[in-house]
């Protein structure tokens, strides 16, 4: 019995893994990016890449949301709506930094008014480099990170709450 | 006697929960969805999602951790997306959906078929009026509306039909209509219910409730998970039984199978060639496109069936 139990378990699991692989909903959020990598992300999602084939919409509300996209560095402006956006997304969510401003910072590293990458404020899944990332790139990045859900080692217990990743800036 | 009741009683089970209502319809409502994605996909020049994309993405919402927002009736927000699923499930019966008899039927049953399929959008509105938001709220008065300028046309031109066939019951109006291509015999009426279906769905040019370059995701910005995935179920379910109850209607009778699926892919296509071809409407456009022309050609086209009727008799 606790053997067949386990089993049912397994494939739901399974199933669930399968699913969210297969249909991955991105949101896109600028947290002070020159616009750039912002741009490259529309490219991604028109006609000529069409990440529909992979499942991928553009979703305007963060509920509906599975993947951010964050692109630039983080201002001391962005970072209360990045972290607010970040906590209205439904469990499971991933995020996805994109460009080298979201990795470290970028070329506005040293400015009073920016904290540095996007892993300074939220827990960040995949990176994303590129001045800005061709389109390729971007679905590389998102192909990678949802392959990556496969291996147990990453999944939804490796989440930092907000509270630990907002006192980090602090 | 004892033996035929529990044989009728597992013969309407079947029919509820598993064909033609049920799991069937769910799995034909996640195809047709399919169907709709990729033809506007490939009319866009794009390949489009694969054959699986609505089922991956209703289990990936079914799996997803719903959360009731503050300040809202939590029964309500839980209970409404169940009663939408449920309520065009249950107009599946009346229905001559994949091409058999309906299961069930009694005079005056296109009304209630009819009044079930609203029901979808009733429920999206109420939960639309639910929450605080207020992407919501706009969503959910822009749903109703749209609700109330096409439910009359709709229903006057379902009832073109019914009143040649003189019943007010399906079963009997597609016996009339199998063979008879009504579309020729009433144009205006074909036109309107095409029309009313595209509102009904909150398909595209008709999306204003739903616009999400305006309004996020209308009344259903708050919903995630299971909410949003019974919502979207509920759709794709309305939009075959829109489909199936129009050809039966207006392009003579789904007999078999494989006419409902020819005569149901083909509006489709009608319905999906529009989508792409067309941008959104605004709300007040949408209402005076129903009440100036919709219903006036409906209306036009009663006076000519009453008229004509008058001469024959």
């Amino acid at each position: 019995m606790v053997q067949r139990d386990s089993y049912f378990q397994n494939l739901l699991a399974r199933m669930k893994t399968w699913s969210r692989i297969n249909s991955p909903w991105v949101l896109h959020f600028n947290s002070g990016s020159c616009n750039g990598c912002d741009i490259e992300i529309l490219a991604t999602l028109t006609p000529r890449y069409d990440l529909e084939r992979f499942g991928v919409k553009l979703q305007g509300s963060p509920r509906h949301a599975d993947v951010l996209l964050c692109t630039g560095g983080v201002t001391r402006q962005a970072r209360d709506r990045l972290l607010r956006i970040y906590s209205q997304m439904h469990e499971p969510k991933f995020v996805v930094a994109i460009g080298a401003c979201a990795l470290t910072g970028g070329v506005f590293r040293d400015c009073y008014n920016i904290l540095g990458g996007i892993e300074k404020v939220i827990p960040v899944d995949a990176y994303i480099p590129g001045c800005p990332p061709r389109p390729e790139a971007i679905i590389d990045g998102i192909v990678k990170l949802l392959s990556s859900l496969q291996a147990p080692a990453v999944g939804e217990g490796d989440q930092v709450s907000i509270d630990e990743a907002g006192a980090e800036v602090r | 006697m004892g033996s035929t009741t529990i044989k009728d009683v597992l013969l309407s089970l079947i029919a509820l929960l598993i064909f033609p209502g049920g799991l069937f319809l769910l799995f034909v409502g996640l195809a047709y969805e399919w169907i709709d994605r990729k033809l506007l996909a490939r009319m866009q020049n794009r390949v489009g999602p694969r054959w699986f994309q609505p089922l991956a993405d209703t289990i990936k919402l079914l799996a997803k951790e719903e959360v009731v927002p503050d300040a809202v009736d939590a029964s309500l927000f839980i209970g409404l997306p169940i009663v939408a699923l449920a309520g065009v499930l249950t107009a599946a019966i009346y229905m001559p959906f994949p091409g058999l008899p309906p299961v069930g039927s009694f005079p005056g049953d296109l009304i209630v078929t009819v009044f079930l399929l609203s029901l979808v959008t009733i429920c999206l509105g109420l939960a639309g009026a639910n929450t605080l938001d207020r992407f919501s709220l706009v969503g959910a008065t822009r749903a109703l509306t749209q609700l109330f300028a096409y439910e009359a046309p709709f229903l006057l031109a379902l009832l073109g039909p019914a009143f040649v066939a003189g019943s007010w019951e399906i079963s009997e109006i597609i016996g009339y209509t199998d063979g008879r291509w009504l579309l020729i015999t009433q144009p205006f009426g074909f036109i309107v219910a095409v029309i009313g279906l595209i509102g009904k769905l909150e398909i595209p040019p008709l999306d204003a409730p739903e616009a999400e370059t305006e309004i996020v995701a209308g009344a259903l910005t708050e919903y995630s998970g299971r909410g949003l995935a019974l919502f979207r179920l509920g759709k794709g379910v309305a939009l075959v039984l829109g489909l199936t109850l129009i050809a039966a209607f207006y392009l003579g009778g789904v007999a078999t199978p494989l006419l409902f699926l020819a005569k149901t892919l083909v509006l489709l296509l009608v319905i999906v060639g529009i989508h792409a071809l067309f941008t959104r409407l605004r709300i007040d456009q949408t209402v005076g496109l129903w009440w100036r022309y919709g219903t006036l050609l409906v209306l036009v086209q009663w006076l000519g069936i009453i008229i004509w009727q008058g001469v024959m008799i």
